[in-house]
């Protein structure tokens, strides 16, 4: 029964994903192209300083690539469903709802960390080009909570795409901004080291959450 | 069951949100534009002065320690050493202080100011662990970065930034230096100034993993190591480098156990020379602020966090001769604050304002709060009978209310309890099994 939910589930994001997955190449081409140029016109020392002293992020190009693509994974996967009152026959699969809804968003999540696993490993080889290995980690831990921002860009949108009342639908998509403004406040490289397990932690709390609107969904209609 | 979880997690996650944004909406809408105090030591009255903004505008006051009242430009006739360009334009230069005069040059010669703020300490700031080590006579006006970077480990390695590899030869003769001058490995920590706008280089401080000092610098090219006498049984925390044309004092060590010392330098070798001790009583690195001011007369040690500002004064000896405190104007609570602890228990601060790492430290605001949960219970209870909800239903939702105050209403009223008729109900004349939760309250 899961291989079939997986395989419906692939069936309604592969387009999107390949797409994505086109878009995340592109844009760590650029990013690769990008940080060559500034070796070719600058001196690689004065490079060295701005990353290293004055803490500019070369890398920031990418940050908002793993939100954009948890929400595209969300509306790919849910928006369909919510079309024609299709979600309604979903949830009657011979499956318990929680589980169903459960296996429905391990699936997108997983589509989405496989491309956050391809942003890490191709910003640590970029990095690691140009920069000594300290750079490379560093970029991947600053990057972390970006990464983060593509989990709760896919929980919010999930949220918000399965709950019936649209004013509730507000309530998540605030809930959701409020807690991505969170990830975004960094001045420069690692500054959520510490903090960065507290918010995991916080953003787990939508694996229980998104069941909320789906028995919303099928208790109201 | 689970979908009574869902909504539990939601109501935390809404309390957690509303706890670290609304105390920076109330900074946003109450901003706080109180400086900290300026205290100098005054060597016209031989005692502490200061000038303070009391509010909103321009309410400054120029004070002294015993309460005395001046005007702005009598204040800075009486700290002249500090508004000199001022004297020199008011025609007060040469002054005749302590029977002695002092005319611009002198003046300029003896100044220097040394600070230390907490952001600057190792732990309180990530730091990629990659140094440049300058040229330290570059035969020309000015420093230049070099084209390598100083990993410092279990060995002194040199990477070469254009080719970004490993420099062998440079990081064997730098490693050979410094293990010919005793060094323990690998390095403990390093210390230093990353810039090239400063009077010269005086290289970096290295700790070895014996807890021994070793200053480094690259002269010609040449790896020159100086161990730095520390006192018996002193363990370094920190070593602030600023370099300074005056050439007396190279920067400040700071021990583990909170003690500051200047780091005298050896002026015709630009090398660290040993340590003198300050006596700063309470002093809290870790959240003060610190500035030295040097003058041709006294040396005033002016230390702060938020709320308290503290000074020593001393003679050029370094022996203290008076000493200061006050609570700071910007540490008066006002009403704005007494309403916010009022409403809410607690709240999330994100910024440390003594580092730059993200944090979420819980600054409780006690029974103080009572008030504020008080409404919120009523307001809640209100809320939830007018849903259906009987006391015992209710329970867990006022507990959380109880718990957050105005935080724990808000997510209520956002995210309210499910209808009594719910799932179990709808699942039972749907035939079907409950999914995915059942009612919950």
């Amino acid at each position: 029964m899961l291989a079939a939910v997986c395989l419906k589930e692939w069936l309604k994001v592969r387009w999107v994903w390949l797409g994505l997955l086109a878009l995340h190449l592109g844009m760590l081409l650029y990013l690769f192209i990008a940080i060559r140029h500034q070796f070719r016109v600058e001196h690689s020392e004065m490079i060295w300083y701005w990353a290293f002293e004055l803490r500019r992020l070369l890398y920031e190009p990418i940050q908002y690539l793993p939100l954009v693509t948890g929400v595209l994974i969300a509306a790919a996967q849910f928006g369909p469903e919510m079309l024609g009152g299709r979600f309604r026959l979903s949830l009657h699969l011979p499956l318990r709802g929680d589980l169903l809804v459960w296996s429905w968003v391990a699936f997108g999540a997983l589509m989405g960390a496989v491309l956050a696993l391809l942003d890490a490993l191709a910003l640590y080889w970029i990095i690691g080009r140009w920069f000594p290995h300290e750079a490379a980690v560093s970029a991947v831990r600053t990057a972390l909570p970006w990464l983060l921002g593509g989990w709760v860009g896919y929980f919010g949108a999930t949220l918000a795409l399965l709950e019936p009342a649209a004013p509730r639908r507000l309530v998540y998509l605030g809930l959701s901004a409020a807690l991505l403004a969170l990830l975004f406040q960094h001045r420069g490289y690692q500054e959520y080291d510490q903090v960065l397990p507290v918010l995991v932690g916080i953003a787990l709390l939508f694996i229980p959450a998104v069941i909320l609107p789906a028995h919303r969904y099928r208790h109201r209609s | 069951m689970t979908a009574r979880l869902a909504r539990w997690s939601l109501l935390l996650l809404t309390v957690f949100l509303l706890a670290v944004w609304w105390p920076l909406l109330k900074d946003l809408l109450f901003e706080y534009r109180y400086g900290k105090t300026d205290l100098f030591y005054s060597p016209v009255l031989e005692r502490f002065v200061y000038k303070e903004l009391l509010g909103e505008g321009h309410q400054f006051i120029y004070r002294d320690q015993d309460g005395t009242d001046y005007d702005r430009e009598t204040f800075e006739t009486l700290i002249p050493f500090i508004y000199y360009k001022n004297m020199e334009l008011w025609g007060r230069l040469p002054l005749s202080l302590a029977g002695r005069s002092f005319d611009k040059a002198q003046i300029q010669a003896e100044r220097q100011v040394l600070e230390l703020d907490p952001v600057e300490l190792p732990g309180h700031a990530p730091r990629i662990p990659l140094f440049p080590l300058f040229e330290a006579n570059p035969g020309r006006a000015r420093l230049r970065f070099p084209e390598d970077i100083m990993r410092p480990g279990e060995r002194l390695a040199f990477i070469n930034s254009d080719a970004n590899r490993l420099d062998p030869e440079l990081t064997r003769r730098f490693t050979a230096a410094l293990t010919e001058a005793g060094f323990a490995w690998p390095v403990q920590d390093t210390f230093g100034r990353v810039s090239i706008l400063k009077a010269f280089d005086a290289g970096y401080f290295l700790l070895d993993h014996a807890g021994d000092l070793f200053q480094l610098r690259r002269v010609d090219g040449v790896p020159e190591v100086t161990p730095v006498p520390l006192p018996e049984g002193l363990a370094v925390r920190h070593v602030k480098v600023a370099e300074n044309k005056r050439g007396e004092y190279l920067g400040l060590v700071l021990s583990r156990d909170d003690r500051l010392f200047l780091l005298a330098q050896d002026e015709a070798r630009r090398s660290a020379a040993g340590l003198i001790p300050l006596a700063l009583p309470g002093y809290e690195p870790d959240r003060m602020a610190l500035k030295i001011l040097f003058n041709p007369l006294y040396r005033t040690a002016i230390y702060s966090d938020q709320r308290e500002i503290k000074a020593v004064a001393m003679d050029k000896g370094f022996e203290p001769i008076a000493s200061y405190d006050r609570t700071m104007a910007m540490a008066e609570p006002r009403l704005v604050d007494r309403v916010w602890e009022a409403l809410v228990p607690f709240s999330l601060d994100l910024r440390d304002p003594n580092g730059r790492y993200l944090r979420l430290s819980l600054d409780v605001h006690g029974p103080l709060a009572l008030p504020g949960i008080g409404l919120a219970l009523v307001l809640a209870w209100l809320l939830l009978r007018q849903r259906g909800l009987h006391l015992p239903s209710m329970l867990p939702t006022l507990l959380l209310v109880g718990l957050t105050g105005l935080y724990g209403l808000i997510a209520v009223a956002l995210i309210p309890p499910e209808a009594p008729h719910g799932a179990a109900g709808a699942d039972r004349r749907l035939g079907r099994a409950p999914v995915p939760g059942a009612a919950n309250a």
